[in-house]
């Protein structure tokens, strides 16, 4: 739904003698490759400003005044512009700089990370002189120093191209690592004791032009040219940046990033970079696990698979489906998705099925945002307005594309939220409530409190919707909605939830009113299902929530959990405990054994992410295709597969033998996927295809008693939300990643401070109505007055629930 | 959470209100540090990068750009040689040698009492009086191996809390790129520019 | 001698001609009230007239710059006191002895550009100039020459002086626009090629030399036509040459253009010290290329002359060497300051300049080899290709390609020279430097 740029009127130019037509205003060096015309570079990155630094790309243009050597990186293309470049003076010009280069270049090839892939090795050969005349004492510094937890810096390899400081400036937005000294004497560094650490500080070894730059996680790995190499996309991140995988011997070994111009433009978190670790971890699930006097004891598929059948068979046929409840199904593919919302359907005969382990927001915004806002659609608004989470704490990529958005193009951003954002630099308002006060400041919003907002909220706004807040009511982000909706005409709206493939399986129908496609449970739409499913129950299910009151009160008797931690991400984790231990009988198909599943009576091994190949869906409802690089680690199978298998023990024929097969029966009962064939997005739509959305039904603002969204102004307001390295189990078992979390800390307010006796690293009890525990204070001026904000999730934190008054004392 | 004294502080507001953008302010502030721990430390840098709203990073990148900014002990007493083309010409290695000998401290250091630093400078601006010598900025020209011996002596005997050209000129310089015409008190109290705003400037011997 | 314009106040006046009394009474701050009678266009086209060029080293006219000026106004000034160009100390002079006649030319350059705030860039090795600059500006303050409606007038103008910190690069117009926002002094990439079109914080402006803006009242007292008529050669006005080196009087000569090299050394200069040989000069500071006795003494001093002859007048640096000056050395000399002034963006000039030093220290000390000159030749030629001038150059700036000028001296006319360094396996002329600049 972008709006199409109007396309540049094209000029003349000559590129070695031949006559080019190109865009005018384009730079020289972009126009002559789109040409076949390489130029040599270092420093030109096609998604950052051009330096003209490394002065690789010299090439000779006609002027009124005779030829001059011009850098093409930072010249832009004229109407009958003559370019040479090939002629006596450019290949003087290329060799010279080359020679240059290498002069202070340790040329330690054999043992440098870049070897194979290194430009400046590859053009050395190219374009070089030969060997180097060079006889004076090579420039020295002490060999590679670590600049943060994941990345190492050699100043002897670096060419000084500024692609690391340009992007930390330009694109993330932290510049913590810069030039320093001057002349020969330069070089990249970051202040004493204030290490690289940006989330993004990935990007820049990728970019790196040279080995100075090396990424811990895979520093001395492996070599280039023994590497096995596939594309797919990322889940750590719910716009799905694209990714090329790396493995060898059935191992991967890193990730890079992929330009796909319509999400990540190429960049990664280094969360989405470095979350790899956790495939090959020894603590993966290898075989089947069954509870025997207590303990789980390793068993065969075959034997598993009977006592999970008959099981279910036993409950359903004794309460009915409606005793039969699944959590999960984010984390696959859409056609494992697909065949867990079939198998709850068609073979457990209940509707009692939801992916939201976290019910951040209602299934009901996320099916009905008719109008979805694409993430390019950031580049072409007038007004971005993020109500909800910090976006670079949850949504790296959103994050980098609105930044450049209200950086680079000009756009006004609107930001709100209960503390200082990543984005808040860039913004050209920025609103602070209470947390849980979300109601109020809507209120005053829309009784004209607050006109500077009404004046931005005009023209093209794309609003990004969200939960800013563990306690935000889910009902707040559907009234923001429907008030942007109702104020803003022109307004696309992108609704955001973070889990991995969240957006996939609401299309594939794992939610309790939805069935794939986004058709309502009761709607009219239903009927096409029944003719392949066949009769299925057609009044909504219970959702995440309901399920685990149903499991406390024993009318759910059965739990399938499908690479869910209800424990972990429901936000009243005391239920979630409690429901999951009160559970008759847990399943459990995951990765890892965690919070929630360890108390289950079956476990069945999953195949994950980079092990099966298929599609899925992110923010914005784009598909793409996800492959397969290695073989899942010991028995572990696709949860297609193992449903499958239940479901023919019970008596029931999915029919979705192999992914591609599910994929195809997708496209048949969900008419949003019509049409998408996996052979197209392996070629011509690589960067993925946008679903139109489901049905869109009319958002309505829910208006809520505020005096119980009014948070108590008296007390301390206890702020949760989730920051971009948590416990989760992936991060968990990423080494690499999992020691980056804050830890369990209490952010406060320096103000606060002092009447609470409380300093920088003291460590403070906290209380609330829902839990309590120790936590390192951190005074934190992003952190408004009468707030306490704490990390969600942290290694080590006890869980304080969803109570917004919170109590502190310190801890003597 | 500033570590400067109200005073300071009150002249970084002033210099920043000078300025249409805050980060211009950068340069002026890098002396203030200097004037405030006799040398830039790294305390100073992440200072001026709260007062500039920039980060540590990118103070430093400016700082380290410039010769002016020392980020080590220097004395308090910098004395710094030309060594360009037209001292050169004129002697100004002998001149940087006496220096170093008198001194005992080879340029780019400085003694163990923290009292002189030596250093030899690309061109000051007094090639008509070459060779040129600065203390602390204030300039000497026309100065003779000599006489370059006589103004460490000087420096380590007479210890002056404030260096003052005219002064020095008088006792130590010859040959002047022009008339300097009018005699002034005014000078340096530490190892970087004299200057008003900075609140650097020393009277009268007195800082 | 010739008529005096920048420098006449000091010399008729040498007790007090940088007091605001003084300055008063010898005509001060009246072309103000002129320039403010005449619209931007007149002032443009007054200036244009009188060809007045830039002192800075670019020779280009000021009032054709000041006709680039772009849309949107208010623009910002900003005087160019960096003087750093190995040889000048020319403004030096003018801010230390005059400085209110660079403040009346600062305003009159504002009301001409439409100027709200301007900027003295003063070098951070000159604090004495710059207090007195400070001091004098604070009179005009006081005065209500500066600030708020400044002469009563609705035209308000501030003036801030940034101290340098020691980087010849911050002299490079865009690279002192980085350095006065607060970044590295950077050069920035041409296009565009004139602050005009974008400068600081990317609003219009206006960089102009100390001895540009000083001459500014001048051009406005004599009229365009009086102050072009002081020279009768090509070039309009008065030279401020700076005289430095092995001639007897060294210092800062006002003259007019047109006089020929020979003059200015035998008679200005007063001959070489104990009347030794003259061997080479460098006409316009330590970035020109060099002239030596057989080819261009008696060349007029004019840029189009100059640059004829493949030189430049610059900043008007004259660095006079006699027989006895090893070429090596000097060539070395130079090449150093431009090594170590360069800001190391771009590589030709971070890597190339240090490894010409390097080669010729090698040469100097004596372990030079015989191929080392064309290997000098050949790196130059990699920064500065075919070592021609106007320079073509593969750097960002023309620093880099300011250090191949000595290369080329050596190269044209001092092989011989070179080459001796390599036999002997020494120095020929010996460790000790010439002894240092007592009168004779
Ligand atoms: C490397 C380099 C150094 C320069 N240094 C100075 C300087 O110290 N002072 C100066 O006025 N101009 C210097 N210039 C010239 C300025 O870039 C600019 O042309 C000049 O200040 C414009 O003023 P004008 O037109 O009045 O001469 C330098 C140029 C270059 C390339
Ligand atoms: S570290 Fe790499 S990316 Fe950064 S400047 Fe050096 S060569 Fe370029
Ligand atoms: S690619 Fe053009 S200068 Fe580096």
């Amino acid at each position: 739904m972008t709006t199409p740029q109007p396309t540049p009127e094209m000029v003349t130019i000559t590129i070695d003698g031949v006559e080019k037509q190109v865009p005018s205003g384009e730079l020289l060096i972009q126009a002559a490759q789109d040409h076949g015309t390489y130029i040599p570079r270092f420093c030109w990155h096609e998604r950052m400003k051009p330096v003209g630094m490394c002065r690789m790309c010299l090439v000779q243009v006609e002027t009124p005044r005779g030829p001059a050597i011009i850098t093409a990186c930072t010249n832009t293309v004229a109407d009958g512009m003559v370019v040479d470049t090939l002629n006596h003076d450019v290949k003087k010009a290329q060799e010279a700089i080359l020679e240059f280069l290498l002069a202070n270049h340790p040329l330690d090839c054999p043992v440098c990370d870049k070897g194979g892939e290194c430009p400046l090795q590859d053009q050395a050969f190219a374009y070089g002189p030969g060997e180097s005349r060079f006889v004076e004492i090579k420039r020295t510094f002490e060999k590679p120093i670590p600049i943060s937890d994941l990345v190492f810096l050699d100043r002897e390899r670096c060419i000084l191209c500024a692609r690391c400081t340009r992007f930390s400036d330009e694109i993330s937005g932290d510049p913590l690592i810069e030039f320093k000294e001057r002349a020969n004497q330069t070089e990249i560094n970051t202040f004493p004791d204030l290490p690289f650490s940006s989330y993004f500080s990935g990007n820049t070894v990728q970019i790196c032009p040279v080995g100075a730059l090396t990424a811990k996680p895979y520093r001395f790995k492996a070599r280039p040219w023994d590497l096995v190499k596939v594309e797919s996309s990322s889940l750590f991140d719910t716009a799905h940046p694209r990714i090329e995988v790396h493995a060898s011997h059935n191992q991967v070994l890193r990730y890079t990033g992929v330009d796909n111009p319509e999400t990540n433009h190429g960049w990664l978190s280094d969360k989405a970079r470095f979350g790899f670790e956790y495939l090959d971890s020894e603590h993966r699930l290898t075989k089947p696990l069954v509870r025997r006097e207590g303990d789980f004891e390793e068993v065969s598929w075959r034997e598993a698979l009977e006592i999970v059948a008959n099981r279910l068979d036993l409950i359903k046929g004794e309460d009915g489906g409606g005793a039969l409840a699944v959590i999960g199904g984010a984390q696959g593919t859409n056609e494992d998705a697909y065949a867990l919302s079939k198998f709850a359907r068609v073979v457990l005969g209940t509707n009692n099925i939801d992916c939201r382990t976290d019910q951040a927001l209602s299934s009901h915004l996320l099916a009905a945002t008719a109008d979805r806002a694409t993430i390019d659609d950031l580049d072409t608004a007038d007004t971005i307005l993020v109500w909800g989470p910090d976006l670079k704490e949850e949504y790296p990529t959103l994050y980098l594309r609105v930044r450049r958005a209200a950086q680079e193009l000009g756009v006004r951003l609107i930001v709100i939220h209960p503390r200082r954002t990543g984005l808040d630099d860039r913004a050209s308002l920025k609103l602070q409530y209470r947390p849980g006060g979300g109601f109020g400041l809507l209120e005053e919003i829309m009784a004209g409190e607050h006109p500077e907002l009404g004046e931005m909220l005009t023209g093209r706004v794309v609003a990004l919707i969200g939960a800013a807040n563990l306690a935000d009511d889910p009902k707040l982000a559907e009234s923001v909605a429907a008030y942007i909706r109702q104020t803003a005409i022109q307004a696309r709206l992108l609704p955001l939830i973070s889990r991995a493939n969240s957006y996939g399986a609401l299309d594939m129908g794992v939610a309790p009113n939805l069935f794939p496609g986004r058709v309502a449970v009761d709607s009219a739409g239903a009927g096409a299902l029944m003719a392949v499913w066949g009769d299925v129950p057609s009044k909504p299910g219970r959702d995440t929530g309901s399920m685990l009151e149903g499991l406390e009160s024993g009318d759910i008797r059965a739990l399938l959990l499908v690479g869910a931690d209800p424990v972990g991400d429901f936000p009243d984790h005391r239920l979630a405990a409690e429901a999951l231990e009160s559970a008759e009988y847990l399943i459990s198909i995951d990765t890892f054994i965690h919070d929630s599943n360890q108390h289950a009576d079956v476990i069945l091994p999953a195949a994950t992410l980079t092990e099966s190949e298929g599609t899925i869906t992110n923010c914005e409802g784009r598909v793409q295709k996800v492959n397969q690089v290695k073989p899942a680690p010991g028995q572990a199978r696709s949860d297609r597969a193992a449903l499958s298998d239940i479901a023919s023990l019970m008596g029931f024929e999915l029919g979705l033998g192999t992914a591609e097969i599910a994929a195809k029966e997708i496209t048949a009962v969900a008419p949003a996927y019509a049409g998408i064939t996996w052979d197209s997005l392996d070629w011509e739509h690589r960067n993925g295809v946008i679903v139109p959305e489901g049905g869109s039904q009319p958002l309505t603002y829910i208006p809520v008693v505020l005096s119980g969204n009014r948070p108590p102004q008296a007390q301390l307001t206890l702020h949760t939300s989730r920051v971009m390295y948590d416990f989760g189990i992936r991060l968990r078992h990423s080494p690499s990643l999992a020691g980056l979390g804050p830890g369990p800390v209490a952010h406060i307010n320096p103000g606060d401070a002092p009447g609470l006796g409380v300093r920088q690293g003291a460590s403070v009890h906290l209380v609330t109505t829902t839990g309590e525990g120790e936590f390192s204070a951190v005074i934190d001026d992003g952190t408004p007055p009468g707030v306490v904000y704490v990390p969600l999730n942290q290694r080590g934190a006890t869980k304080l629930g969803t109570d917004p008054v919170v109590r502190v004392t310190v801890v003597k | 959470m500033s570590y400067w004294p109200a005073a300071t502080q009150e002249r970084a507001r002033a210099i920043i209100a000078r300025y249409p953008q805050r980060r211009s302010a950068v340069m002026p502030l890098l002396y203030l540090a200097m004037a405030e721990d006799g040398y830039l430390t790294e305390q100073g840098m992440t200072e001026v990068a709260a007062w500039c709203g920039i980060t540590e990073a990118q103070v430093q990148a400016v700082a380290s750009f410039y010769t002016m900014y020392k980020r080590e002990r220097t004395g308090k007493y910098l004395v710094s040689c030309c060594t360009s083309i037209s001292c050169m010409l004129l002697g100004g290695d002998d001149v940087l040698h006496a220096i170093e000998d008198e001194s005992g401290v080879p340029h780019g250091e400085t003694d163990d009492e923290g009292l002189v630093s030596v250093e030899h400078v690309e061109c000051i601006g007094a090639c008509g009086g070459a060779v040129a010598v600065q203390v602390n900025y204030e300039t000497i020209e026309g100065v003779t191996p000599d006489k370059a011996r006589s103004l460490v002596r000087w420096l380590k005997d007479a210890r002056p809390e404030v260096v003052n050209c005219d002064e020095m000129q008088g006792l130590f310089g010859g040959r002047q790129s022009f008339d300097w015409a009018i005699r002034e008190e005014a000078g340096a109290v530490g190892p970087f520019p004299a200057f008003q705003p900075l609140g650097t400037v020393g009277d009268e011997g007195k800082p | 001698m010739s008529q005096l314009v920048v420098t006449r106040r000091m010399v008729e006046n040498p007790a007090d001609s940088h007091t605001l009394d003084r300055y008063l009474s010898t005509g001060g701050y009246d072309q103000v009230r002129r320039a403010m009678d005449l619209s931007r266009e007149q002032l443009v086209e007054e200036v244009k007239a009188s060809g007045l060029l830039g002192r800075g080293g670019a020779g280009f006219s000021a009032g054709l710059k000041w006709s680039f000026l772009a849309q949107p106004r208010p623009s910002y000034l900003v005087v160019n006191a960096d003087e750093s160009e190995p040889g000048t100390f020319k403004d030096r002079q003018l801010l230390e002895r005059d400085p209110h006649q660079m403040i009346e030319g600062i305003i009159i350059a504002s009301i001409a550009n439409e100027v709200r705030h301007a900027f003295i860039y003063i070098r951070g090795e000159y604090s004495k100039p710059a207090r007195r600059v400070q001091t004098a500006v604070d009179e005009a303050y006081a005065a209500g020459y500066l600030g708020k409606g400044i002469f009563g007038s609705d035209h308000d103008l501030e003036v801030t002086i940034h101290l340098g910190a020691g980087a010849y690069i911050c002299g490079e117009e865009t690279a002192l626009l980085n350095s006065l926002e607060g970044f590295r002094g950077e050069p920035r990439l041409k296009p565009p090629y004139f602050p005009a079109a974008k400068g600081l914080y990317m609003a219009p402006t206006i960089v102009n030399n100390v001895e540009t803006v000083s001459n500014l009242p001048h051009v406005l007292s004599m009229g365009a036509a009086g102050f072009a008529g002081i020279s009768d050669s090509t070039d309009t006005g008065t030279f401020m040459m700076c005289l430095s080196g092995h001639v007897r009087k060294p210092g800062n000569y006002e003259l007019p253009h047109g006089i020929t090299w020979r003059r200015l050394i035998y008679e200005v200069g007063g001959g070489i010290k104990g009347d030794k040989a003259l061997k080479a000069w460098i006409p316009g500071g330590a970035s020109a290329p060099w002239f030596v006795p057989e080819h261009h003494l008696d060349l007029e001093i004019t840029a189009a002359a100059t640059a004829g002859a493949g030189s430049m007048l610059g900043s008007g640096a004259v660095i006079v060497m006699d027989e006895d000056t090893c070429m090596v050395r000097a060539a070395e000399r130079i090449v150093r300051f431009f090594a170590h002034e360069s800001c190391g963006q771009c590589t030709p000039c971070r890597e190339g300049t240090t490894w010409l030093e390097m080669i010729l220290r090698r040469i100097e000390e004596g372990s030079g080899r015989a191929v080392d000159l064309d290997l000098l030749i050949d790196v130059s030629d990699g920064i500065s290709i075919g070592l021609g001038w106007p320079p073509k150059m593969t750097t960002i700036c023309p620093l880099g390609p300011s250090a191949v000028s000595p290369i080329k001296a050596l190269k044209d006319y001092f092989r011989d020279e070179v080459d001796r360094h390599v036999e002997l396996g020494h120095c020929p002329f010996g460790e000790s430097t010439h002894t240092s600049g007592e009168e004779e």
